[in-house]
């Protein structure tokens, strides 16, 4: 995805402070890894410059005197062997420590971020989640807190290149001052090459990345509408349409690939140009005697090792603007006040009531009520269907006295004991049925299967080969959506809870078993009060008493015969929801299949 | 999916295939491979000029200054000189590479556009829609990192050994033989990486799942009381996860310094017998000093290989799964010698059609969804297909739209068979509407002219009335402009059918396939959508598959299908006066409104 650059601070100076804070907000989370793992890279950056050393003493002691003199010592030539093959080991075993250790920091961060995020998320109520983006708030926990945390990785090896840097300096330096000083002049000359390759680069793999991004959208989009692309024959004017935007994307990872192709043969180029110097520069100072020829040699081979590293600098760099990002949307959530939870306000019902309703108004903003000055007691363990038009804020009612929602003025008073809701669109975990069913509490075999039998789920999770233990969603079966609503309604089921909130929960289910569902809650659950939204005539039918929404507010009460009688506005509802819809399909069906 | 189709063939044969379906990569390769080994060739020039300036330059407490002139003049040149070459193979790989990839690309999304309905079901358009974009990508990235690192690297390999054995034949066969190890501790690492890296990223996936669904599913937990069980359940996966990447980033940890412990050895190894056997092999000191730097240079590109050999196995995957969607047919086959259409409202002639879906790979395990299926619709009449889930009347529409041709049979559309009617003019005279009509995320205006691109705004206007929609384009934010979200979600379920319709008409086809709804629709949109399709009837053959018995009824005859057999046809009156199924069909309907 792409970065939302508006969101960086615009100046230099800012830009680099913010990095700053951002590293140290993330290392204080984990600070212990992070200093092993730059300890280890300052090891690393140390032996590198050892390494060098070593070679200059073994081609002034042992190589030198072996070609000039005829001979050396035996002993010499394994003190250098040893040497080499020692700072090689320990160079080794640093970098394996100080990347493990990268690893360790990065990942333990992002752990212990997505936690908190997690926890956050869980905190809040749901009109807080109603306010965001579903995918989005997922991406928080994910993706962010990865962009965020990746900013880690490269900076124990970045912190042991700055320390290369300045430890080599000062030994070229040492060894031979016009030389060293020849050789520090070039280090800059590299890093603002890298950079400025990293700053140029960077432009066309951004564009390359919202282009890939157009891309994959649009592609999704058009195969998605194939039945569209191909009911008007325009499979060609589809393919021409995205071939655009594939064009778009090659033209900006071709421009990429230019710039690559220059700067990488220019930072091949430079430090070999610059070793040439420093051959020519060593010749003058080997002739005056102020330099042997293993200097001259671990000088050139000290460059060698350093151009390496110093490319990974406009490396680390290029991470930031992306973990700057990351770490601001995650902060966004973490940030955000934490809302009180609904549930507290609401009140204990007197005993005879299992869910009343005392002048409750909600409005989502100020112009737009959903429910005005709404009175209502139902009776405990009676049936109550709730009536209305889409959008006349049944779904709203259920919410409040599910705790869900709190009202924008008014009270709500339930039952004490279990509140189970059950809501239109049913959501199963990736999971098994049991736990689908159980969610998070421990609930018997017999338990289970009693509130599957009463949901008229029995049946097909008995046929299924590993019963309460099949998975479902991706990784397992999928169910239909009625047998999705039927475990849905096990799961409000076994909690025989004290209020039943059912949100147009049957209608996934064909008439005739939704009907036996309700007629099955009635005998196993008498003293349950069950508060449910309705849209078929049949299902409106079976509750005790009616409540009609309209404008907002309660337009009548009553049962479903009195209310065909006495209201105009129920009837026409009524008539409008057209029972034929499923009827044809269903009875064509008969005898009952499986599912629908 | 489809694994199986190129499974069978070996990673040379597929890069090979590859390579033969991308003219442009070959285009001037020997060339490019050419300026790639000039360009490898300057980064053996420091170790070299090293070597030449200790045995020639540095001689016995002098500096011969001449040859170092002449030296560092050489290699200046020379170093110019393969840089720019290296820029011009890395360019025009680059270049190459992306051309290839865009044709490659274009010729899948054609591919995939032109492929049979039954390829395009919802389980696969994920899969569909990862061919286009991360399948190439993994070729991309292999172009521009992985293979670009074959040939370069490849080439200072190669180019370093060859400097090597001139200097001194012992030595380099010494070097390679210590250093040779290093390419079987590196391959077993790296198994053991990838496999670490695949579990670590199967972990991955497992967090990301549980995070959706503790968003998804925020409302139905906290109504539970589970947000913090499933919460605690999503930390441990991601402590899981950060496990199995540490773990993971410790063994690419061990890969990444083995080059160096092999390039100590090797070094150490060079030196030990170099200075054993001294200038009696004719060594030189120049050349034993070039020899160290040459094994560093040698060493340097084997760890990056690994990491390269990893790029080229998901590349040869993505290329394999990217064979295997051009291989699948395409829909139906095009008319060779199309056969025009006539004029005017067409008849549609049903001769024993049979149809069974292809299960693909296993032939002859087709379950026929249709048998025998005849029937005579003259032009302008209205039908209403009629029959349970399964019973064969969707694939009935479809084979009428000819989305796929019937095993056995024949339809024929105004006389002439579909098989022999052009792909444009069929989509032209015959349009369906589809069950759940899908929109572009544009305006109702863009989405209305997708069915006949040109279409003036005045037209499209024109046709809201004609529908007598226009009571409908009031309550629309912006008219014709408004947008309609992604996949028309703006719109209500019945605001969609009403802008497929309106589609529909724009096109202005003789022949109709109507795929009803079964979706509820609220009543007003319900009277707009019955009289909008009234009028866009007139004049028009239609097929409309029915949910509702309503529809049936206002049809003017009645096909009823029943497990792919066509059972019963007529009138509604004349099959209500039969009693055969229909009528028992209605009478329960009639029953349960009542």
């Amino acid at each position: 995805m792409i970065v939302a650059d508006t969101a960086l601070p615009r100046s230099r100076i800012e830009r680099w402070r913010t990095a700053g804070q951002l590293v140290r907000s993330l290392v204080r989370v984990h600070p212990k890894p992070f200093i092993i793992a730059v300890s280890a890279a300052g090891v690393f950056a140390l032996c590198t410059v050892a390494s060098s050393v070593v070679l200059r003493w073994i081609i002034d002691h042992v190589i030198d005197p072996r070609f000039r003199a005829g001979h050396v010592a035996t002993s010499t030539v394994l003190v250098g062997l040893g040497f080499i093959v020692g700072t090689g080991m320990v160079r080794a075993v640093a970098v394996v420590v100080r990347r493990g250790m990268a690893g360790v920091t990065r990942w333990r961060i992002a752990e212990t971020l997505s936690g908190d995020i997690i926890d956050r998320l869980v905190a809040q109520p749901v009109s807080w989640h109603q306010l965001r983006a579903s995918g989005e708030l997922a991406a928080r926990a994910g993706v962010d807190v990865d962009a965020a945390v990746d900013v880690i990785s490269p900076l124990p090896y970045a912190s042991s290149v700055v320390l290369l840097i300045a430890v080599s300096a000062v030994w070229l330096v040492y060894i031979d001052v016009p030389l060293g000083l020849f050789s520090i002049a070039v280090f800059p000359m590299l890093i603002a090459l890298n950079l400025s390759y990293q700053h140029r680069v960077d432009r066309h793999f951004t564009a390359a990345q919202d282009h890939l991004g157009r891309l994959s959208a649009a592609v999704h989009e058009s195969f998605e509408g194939v039945h569209v692309v191909k009911a008007f024959g325009a499979e060609t004017r589809e393919t021409q349409r995205l071939a655009s935007i594939a064009a778009d994307l090659r033209s900006a990872r071709t421009s990429a690939v230019l710039v690559r192709a220059s700067f990488d043969s220019a930072l091949n180029a430079v430090p070999a140009l610059a070793n040439i110097g420093l051959i020519v520069l060593g010749a003058y100072r080997i002739r005056s005697g102020d330099l042997t020829v293993g200097e001259l040699a671990s000088m050139i081979y000290m460059f060698t090792l350093l151009v390496f590293p110093l490319r990974l600098i406009g490396f680390a760099l290029s991470a930031l603007p992306h973990s700057l990002a990351g770490w601001g949307r995650l902060r966004e959530v973490l940030d955000a006040p934490l809302m009180p939870d609904p549930a507290d306000s609401l009140v204990v019902a007197p005993p005879e009531l299992g869910v009343s309703f005392r002048q409750v108004s909600f409005s989502f903003d100020a112009d737009r009520p959903v429910l005005t000055d709404v009175s209502l007691d139902v009776a405990r363990g009676s049936t109550v269907a709730v009536v209305g038009t889409t959008g006349g804020g049944k779904t709203t009612m259920l919410r409040l006295a599910a705790g869900l929602l709190s009202t924008s003025s008014g009270s709500v008073a339930v039952a004490g004991g279990d509140r189970s809701i059950v809501l239109q669109e049913a959501f199963l975990l990736g999971d098994t049925l049991r736990e689908n069913i159980a969610f998070g509490s421990v609930f018997s075999d017999e338990q289970i299967w009693a509130a599957l039998e009463c949901a008229e789920g029995r049946e097909f999770v008995a046929e299924l080969p590993k019963g309460l233990d099949t998975q479902v969603g991706e990784r397992g079966v999928s169910l239909s959506g009625g047998q999705r609503q039927r475990v849905a309604l096990a799961r409000a089921l076994v909690r025989t809870p004290a209020l039943l909130l059912l949100d147009d929960t049957t209608s996934a289910l064909d008439p005739s078993t939704e009907a036996r569902v309700v007629a099955n809650l009635r005998s196993a659950l008498s003293d349950t009060t069950v508060l449910m939204v309705a849209s078929r005539p049949s299902t409106i039918a079976l509750a005790d008493r009616v409540v009609f929404l309209h404008d907002c507010s309660i337009a009548a009460t009553g049962t479903h015969a009195e209310l065909l009688e006495s209201n105009e506005t129920y009837r026409s509802l009524m008539e409008a929801f057209e029972v034929d819809r499923e009827a044809i399909t269903a009875s064509l069906e008969a005898p009952e299949r499986k599912d629908s | 999916m489809d694994e199986e189709l190129g499974g069978r063939m070996g990673a040379a044969q597929i890069l090979g295939r590859g390579v033969r379906e991308s003219p442009l990569l070959r285009q001037g390769f020997g060339f490019t491979m050419l300026l790639a080994i000039i360009g490898a060739a300057g980064r053996v020039v420091i170790p070299i000029v090293v070597q030449q300036a200790i045995d020639h330059g540095f001689v016995r407490d002098s500096v011969n200054m001449r040859v170092i002139a002449v030296l560092a003049t050489v290699s200046s040149a020379t170093i110019v000189a393969t840089s720019l070459a290296q820029r011009a193979a890395v360019k025009r790989l680059g270049i190459r590479s992306e051309g290839a990839l865009y044709e490659l690309r274009v010729r899948v999304i054609e591919h995939i556009h032109r492929l049979s309905l039954a390829d395009h079901n919802d389980e696969r358009r994920g899969a569909l829609v990862a061919r286009v974009t991360s399948d190439v990508e993994t070729l991309a990235e292999f172009f521009s990192w992985g293979g670009l690192a074959w040939i370069l690297d490849g080439a200072l390999m190669v180019i370093v050994a060859a400097v090597m054995l001139s200097y001194d034949w012992l030595l380099a066969i010494i070097a390679l033989a210590v250093a040779a190890p290093l390419a079987l501790v590196l391959r077993s690492v790296q198994r053991h990486l990838v496999d670490a890296y695949g579990k670590a990223r199967g972990l991955n996936a497992d967090f990301l799942g549980s995070v959706t669904e503790l968003v998804t599913g925020a409302e139905t937990l906290r109504a539970y009381g589970a947000g913090p069980v499933l919460a605690s359940r999503t930390k441990l996966v991601a402590k899981q996860r950060a496990d199995s990447f540490i773990r993971a980033g410790f063994i690419g940890a061990y890969l990444f310094p083995s080059g160096e412990v092999f390039s100590a050895f090797t070094v150490s190894a060079v030196i030990g017998v170099g200075v054993a056997r001294g200038s009696a092999g004719g060594l030189t000191a120049g050349a034993l000093v070039g020899f160290v730097f040459l094994t560093y240079r040698f060493l340097e590109p084997i760890a990056e290989f690994t990491e390269v050999l990893d790029q080229t196995q998901t590349a040869v995957a993505g290329m394999r799964r990217l064979l295997a969607v051009l291989d699948l047919p395409v829909g139906p086959p095009q008319a060779l010698q199309p056969v025009a259409l006539p004029d005017g409202p067409l008849s549609i002639d049903i001769s024993d059609v049979t149809f069974g879906y292809r299960t693909r790979g296993e032939v002859g395990d087709d379950q026929p969804v249709l048998f025998n299926v005849s029937a005579h619709i003259p032009a302008g009449q209205q039908i209403a297909l009629v029959g349970a889930t399964g019973s064969g009347k969707t694939t009935l529409g479809r084979l009428l739209a000819r989305l796929a041709d019937p095993v056995a049979g024949q339809i024929r559309l105004g006389g002439v068979p579909l098989t022999h009617v052009s792909n444009e003019q069929l989509r032209q005279r015959l349009v369906v509407v589809p069950q759940e009509p899908f929109l572009f995320d544009d305006s109702i205006a863009a989405n209305l002219e997708f069915a006949l691109p040109g279409t003036s705004f005045a037209d499209l206007e024109r046709a809201v009335t004609a529908l007598d929609l226009d009571d409908w384009l009031l309550t629309m934010p912006d008219g014709l402009l408004t947008r309609v979200g992604e996949r028309g979600t703006q719109l209500s379920a019945g605001e969609r059918q009403l802008v497929a319709l309106l589609r529909a008409s724009v096109a202005d086809p003789d022949v109709l396939i109507l795929d009803e709804a079964t979706s509820s629709v609220d009543a007003l949109t319900e009277v707009r959508m019955a009289r909008a399709l009234e009028r866009l009837a007139q004049g028009r053959t239609i097929i409309a598959i029915a949910h509702r018995l309503s529809t049936a009824m206002r049809s003017d005859r009645v096909l009823v299908l029943e497990d792919g057999r066509l059972i019963e046809d007529g009138s509604h009156e004349q099959l209500l006066a039969a009693g055969g199924h229909y009528s028992q069909v209605f009478a329960a309907w009639v029953s349960s409104t009542s």
